[in-house]
């Protein structure tokens, strides 16, 4: 049975061919259940290979997909703990959000279109974390990159959105290139990219080597742009152009979590560099405080849920850089049920608030919109950390790890997380509570979501609530079921410190955190349930600190100022000099030469069967002098 | 062995068919008898036998290739019924094909000079009267008149060269020459060099390399639309299978002979056929320098005279036929409708039909060799292996001829999408069957070459 994986990613791929073929023919109840149809069936297929998993990893080979001289790259599939969790995220969460997107894209005039990329952008992930090398992986990187693209410039006919769409797709190239170069790498220092060759074989190097540092940064600036690390993290807030449903699967749930998926696959590398684990830490810790201070004062509900993804992943960075694996993909899972709930339900927000998305312009929508403001909770108190909500254990496992290896990034990660409670509270408060601060039109509209949105909501809010624990730490149970699981395919860097928090020192933790998270909430509640905690609508009325933050600290424009512009400048020369009088001379030179020497050879094509001849017995006489004679 | 019986065998149905009359059984019966006969070939993989006292060997590059050949027939037969309902005599012209096809069979498999003689004649005379089968088209006549004239000079070339090497090796057996050859001290050198230069002249005629390509162009002009298919795919591919198999297992121990003169040839086929291709309007006519160029491609498999020879000879066969079928397909609809082959007959169809304008766009991306299509791989493999043996000059020009390729295959393309020409396309299901298999495999191939690369 475990044989026929195979079929996981055919499902979404055989919805795509067909709701994309079928095009406007289809009609929209057909496109919509169709493709929520195909990724329910990956979603069984996924659960059914999880069943039957029996913790010995399975590769199934599919095809020769190239091969050239001593290159050779099968299509095959691998089937092991980590892909399978990756696999049960995937097309579970990606199954709710399709029949979510059923009512929330209901009345699009693209709307088979739509389902037609969320299935290939499906296919492509299922490819990502399946594949069995580094090329069939890659090929699933680059699909994910393509359809983040086109879900995120999906209402094209806004040039904003396109320029979104481009900026992505650009950053997320130079991540690419990232990537690519440390495959190169990776083929040229072990001869091949296939997993299970180059993981045995890597325990022959020494800690530190160059080449293993070399291979590992390059895979992790890959990472850096698919997960959007510092400085590659300015496309993902953009990214919120894309319909609510998309930002929810591929810039929250899946897509964005692929280089934490690459950074663990190849963690036996990465134990073996323990200089680039120590980047990788510095810089997720970065990221988590910076995007969180961003974070603060965004006023778009959809912008705030996007720093704090940015700033979740800092999180699962910093867990990786201390060698954590499965911490991090334990809160990879958890963050893909919680923030996929909060992005669905403001989602929901914004379809009853008709199409508004500014928290200022909101308030007071508990009564009307009842489930709505039910799961948001739940989806918040799970992101602070409230115990004993998803996010609590997970959260709490990764500063317990970092506690124990370093202690100057646990300060980081204590005040970013404390951070993270003030913006997400701030977030649901001015909300849900308060006074409502739309216009009449918008009071008159609200409603609650149909079924087909409040349903996945309700089940991805019961996911945040119980999700935690899958992973209950050794403080409460002997057992961590996810730890345990994950545990054969992981490393441990030999140079880090081996050594478990105490459980007093851990018990301590939680208590405290407990605690400073309920005052923290009582004096969110009072600061943005009245009208004087509602953000000024003009940003001069903003602090100089609140305006700098607000502004997303010119980090958009410092990037415009140092890359953009000088390239634009240099672009600007090589098109007026080099393109349009060098290469478009020559190019033009070269046809003409082509097209003048076609004239001149066709004359010798006369239809004579004489001159025909004539030619033929002087090419013989011409080889056989050459050959005879010289 | 039991190929060459079934072709034969339906082959000769048809010529009975006639006689008795029951000529609309007969296309059923020939696609089950292609079909048996595809089967027969496949069973045989990995026999490796030889027959008649050794004047036929059946081996993996044999089968591959008939497999090819029977293959691109069925899918010829499915476009071409029209062919046979507009011309007298239909039955004949069956016949005529899987004769041909069995000469083509023979000439993958011999192991005899004799053989490979006997295949080409039976392809070849078969291909003679198919030429000029549009009796009433002035074209079609001088077409299988001028096929005919330079087929039979070059066959008199072919003869002479055998004998030549029979006299110089006393024998015709390939593998007997091939001994004899290798051990050296053989008195009459120049009696053996001049075989060995007239087979290849001969050959280079059928695969219709540069300067023996005359008859090309104007043959596969005036010939009926159909019967170019057959000859730029099946014919062809027989053409060079023989080549390969010729020179490769026979003459690799007199590479000094014949080996700079094939290159030399290689590289002249690839240049002319893809220089003179750009200056034309009609497009059947581009169609055929376009074969020329690619013959000139074939042929750096064979001076390139290694293990990545034959597979990559293989893929480019089978990548070229099939996206070579499916140009000619879409060219029979084209000018079914408007009546003619030129370019401005493909005007507008990107609007009016954007289902076969997809189709052509594939399978013209596959012959200039662009990813994702096979014509890259194709390409690829061919060159790489080419660089494995050091042939980077013949690389290059060939890298040239691709350049100037794309020049006219896209003009194609950006014909279909040009307007102009509301005149509706005749578009029948049978043509769409062959447009889509040829499309899923020109992808297919360019997606996951290794299906193919790893059989030989």
């Amino acid at each position: 049975m475990i044989q026929l994986a195979w079929l996981i990613p055919v499902f979404p791929l055989v919805g795509f061919l067909i709701t994309s073929l079928g095009g406007k023919k289809l009609p929209k109840s057909i496109s919509g259940t169709l493709a929520s149809t195909m990724v329910l069936a990956s979603f069984i297929v996924s659960l059914i290979t999880f069943i039957q998993f029996n913790g010995q990893p399975v590769t199934i080979d599919l095809f020769d997909w190239i091969s050239s001289g001593s290159l050779s790259i099968p299509f095959s599939f691998m089937i092991d703990q980590l892909s399978l969790i990756m696999l049960l995220i995937i097309t579970g969460v990606g199954f709710l959000i399709h029949v979510y997107s059923i009512g929330y894209m209901h009345g699009d005039e693209g709307f088979s279109r739509f389902f037609s990329y969320l299935n290939l952008f499906i296919f492509f992930m299922l490819l990502l974390v399946m594949g069995s090398n580094y090329i069939v992986m890659f090929t699933g990187w680059e699909g994910v990159g393509l359809c983040s693209y086109l879900l995120i410039g999906f209402w094209f006919k806004n040039p904003e959105y396109n320029k979104a769409a481009n900026k992505a797709f650009i950053m997320n190239r130079i991540g690419d290139l990232g990537f690519l170069l440390g495959i190169i790498l990776i083929y040229i220092t072990f001869g091949t990219t296939s997993f299970n060759i180059i993981f045995p074989s890597a325990g022959a190097f020494p800690n530190n080597q160059p080449v293993i540092i070399a291979i590992t940064m390059l895979l992790f600036i890959g990472a850096m742009g698919k997960s959007a690390q510092i400085p590659l993290y300015t496309w993902l807030p953009d990214a919120m152009a894309g319909p609510t449903p998309v930002s929810a699967l591929i810039h929250a749930a899946t897509m964005v979590t692929a280089g934490i998926y690459m950074v663990i696959r190849s963690n036996v590398l990465y134990s073996l560099a323990p200089a680039t684990l120590s980047v990788i830490t510095v810089i997720g810790a970065a990221t988590a405080i910076f995007s969180a201070a961003i974070a603060i004062t965004q006023t778009d509900i959809k912008k705030v849920l996007a720093y704090s993804t940015v700033s979740q992943l800092g999180y699962m960075f910093v867990a990786l850089g201390v060698g954590a694996y499965s911490t991090a993909l334990f809160h990879v899972t958890t963050h893909a049920f919680f923030k996929a709930l909060l992005f669905l339900a403001a989602g929901s927000v914004i379809h009853a608030m008709s199409g508004e998305q500014d928290i200022r312009k909101m308030g007071a929508l508990k009564k009307k919109l009842p489930i709505t403001y039910f799961v948001f909770l739940i989806g918040t108190l799970a992101i602070i950390g409230c115990p004993p909500l998803a996010g609590f254990f997970s959260k709490d496992e990764i500063l317990a790890k970092v506690y124990v290896q370093n202690k100057a990034i646990f300060g980081v990660l204590v005040i970013t997380t404390l951070m993270t409670s003030i913006y997400m509270l701030r977030l649901f408060f001015l909300t849900f509570f308060g006074s409502f601060r739309g216009t009449h039109d918008q009071e008159h509209h609200l409603h609650e979501s149909p079924k087909s949105m409040t349903i996945p909501l309700v089940i991805l809010a019961v996911l945040s609530a119980i999700g935690g624990f899958m992973g209950l730490p050794e403080v409460f149970s002997e057992h961590h079921s996810f730890n345990s699981f994950l545990e054969p395919l992981l490393t441990f860097p030999s140079s880090f410190i081996h050594e478990e928090m105490s459980h007093s020192l851990e018990w301590s933790l939680m208590i405290a955190s407990t605690i400073v998270l309920v005052i923290i909430f009582f004096i969110t509640r009072k600061a943005y349930t009245s009208s004087k905690g509602v953000p000024a609508l003009h940003e001069n009325d903003l602090s100089y600190l609140a305006k700098a933050s607000y502004n997303k600290f010119y980090i958009d424009e410092l990037y415009n100022f140092i890359i953009v512009r000088p390239l634009h400048i240099i672009s600007e020369v090589f098109y007026k000099i080099v393109d349009s009088r060098m290469i478009d001379g020559l190019v033009n030179s070269v046809n003409k030469t082509v097209v003048a020497s076609s004239r001149t050879l066709r004359m010798v094509q006369t239809g004579n069967v004489g001159f025909y001849i004539f030619a033929m017995v002087f090419g013989i006489i011409a080889i056989l002098l050459f050959n005879l004679v010289l | 062995m039991n190929t060459l019986l079934v072709l034969a065998g339906i082959g000769v149905f048809g010529l009975f068919s006639e006689i008795f009359r029951f000529k609309k059984a007969l296309l059923p019966v020939v696609f089950l008898g292609l079909a048996a006969a595809l089967v027969t070939t496949v069973c045989d993989w990995n026999t490796n036998v030889s027959y008649f006292n050794n004047m036929m060997k059946v081996d993996n590059f044999s089968l591959a290739f008939s497999a090819v050949m029977i293959c691109i027939t069925m899918l010829w037969f499915i476009i071409s019924p029209g062919f046979f309902t507009d011309e007298t005599s239909k039955s004949d012209h069956f016949t005529l094909i899987l004769f041909a096809l069995t000469g083509g069979v023979l000439m993958s498999s011999f192991n005899n000079m004799v053989m490979l003689f006997l295949g080409i004649e039976i392809l070849s005379i078969s291909m003679y009267i198919l030429a000029g089968s549009n009796k009433k088209s002035l074209a079609s006549n001088e077409a299988a008149f001028k096929y005919f004239l330079m087929g039979s000079f070059a066959t008199g070339f072919l003869l002479f060269g055998i004998a030549l090497i029979y006299g110089a090796t006393g024998s015709f057996d390939i593998d007997v020459i091939a001994t004899r050859l290798s051990e050296g001290n053989l008195n009459s050198s120049v009696m053996l060099f001049a075989g060995i230069l007239l087979t290849m002249i001969a050959m280079a005629f059928k695969v219709s390399a540069a300067p023996f390509h005359f008859w090309a162009p104007d043959v596969y002009q005036g010939a009926p639309t159909v019967i170019t298919a057959f000859m730029s795919t099946v014919v062809k591919t027989a053409a060079v299978a023989a080549f390969f198999r010729l020179f490769i297992h026979t003459f690799t121990s007199m590479t000094e002979v014949w080996h700079t003169a094939l290159m030399i040839i290689s590289a002249a086929t690839i240049l002319v056929g893809n220089i003179t291709a750009v200056y034309q309007t009609n497009v059947k006519r581009m169609l055929a320098y376009s074969s020329i160029a690619h013959a000139g491609y074939m042929l750096m498999a064979i001076v390139s005279m290694n293990s990545a020879a034959p597979s990559a000879l293989l893929f480019y066969v089978i990548a070229y036929s099939v996206s070579s079928i499916a140009s000619f397909t879409i060219l029979l609809m084209v000018s079914n409708s408007t009546g003619n082959d030129s370019i401005e007959s493909f005007y507008g169809l990107g609007k009016k039909n954007p289902f076969l304008a997809i189709m052509t766009l594939i399978s013209m991306l596959s012959l200039a060799g662009i990813p994702p299509t096979a014509g890259f791989f194709a390409k690829y493999y061919i060159f790489i292996a080419a660089m494995e043996n050091h042939m980077m000059p013949l690389v290059l020009i060939a890298v040239l001829g691709s350049l100037i390729g794309v020049y006219y295959y896209f003009r194609v393309i950006i014909a279909m999408f040009r307007d102009g020409n509301e005149k509706e396309i005749d578009f029948s299901g049978r043509y769409k069957l062959v447009m889509i298999i040829a499309g899923i495999l020109a992808l297919a191939l360019g997606v996951a070459p290794g299906i193919v690369t790893g059989l030989l």
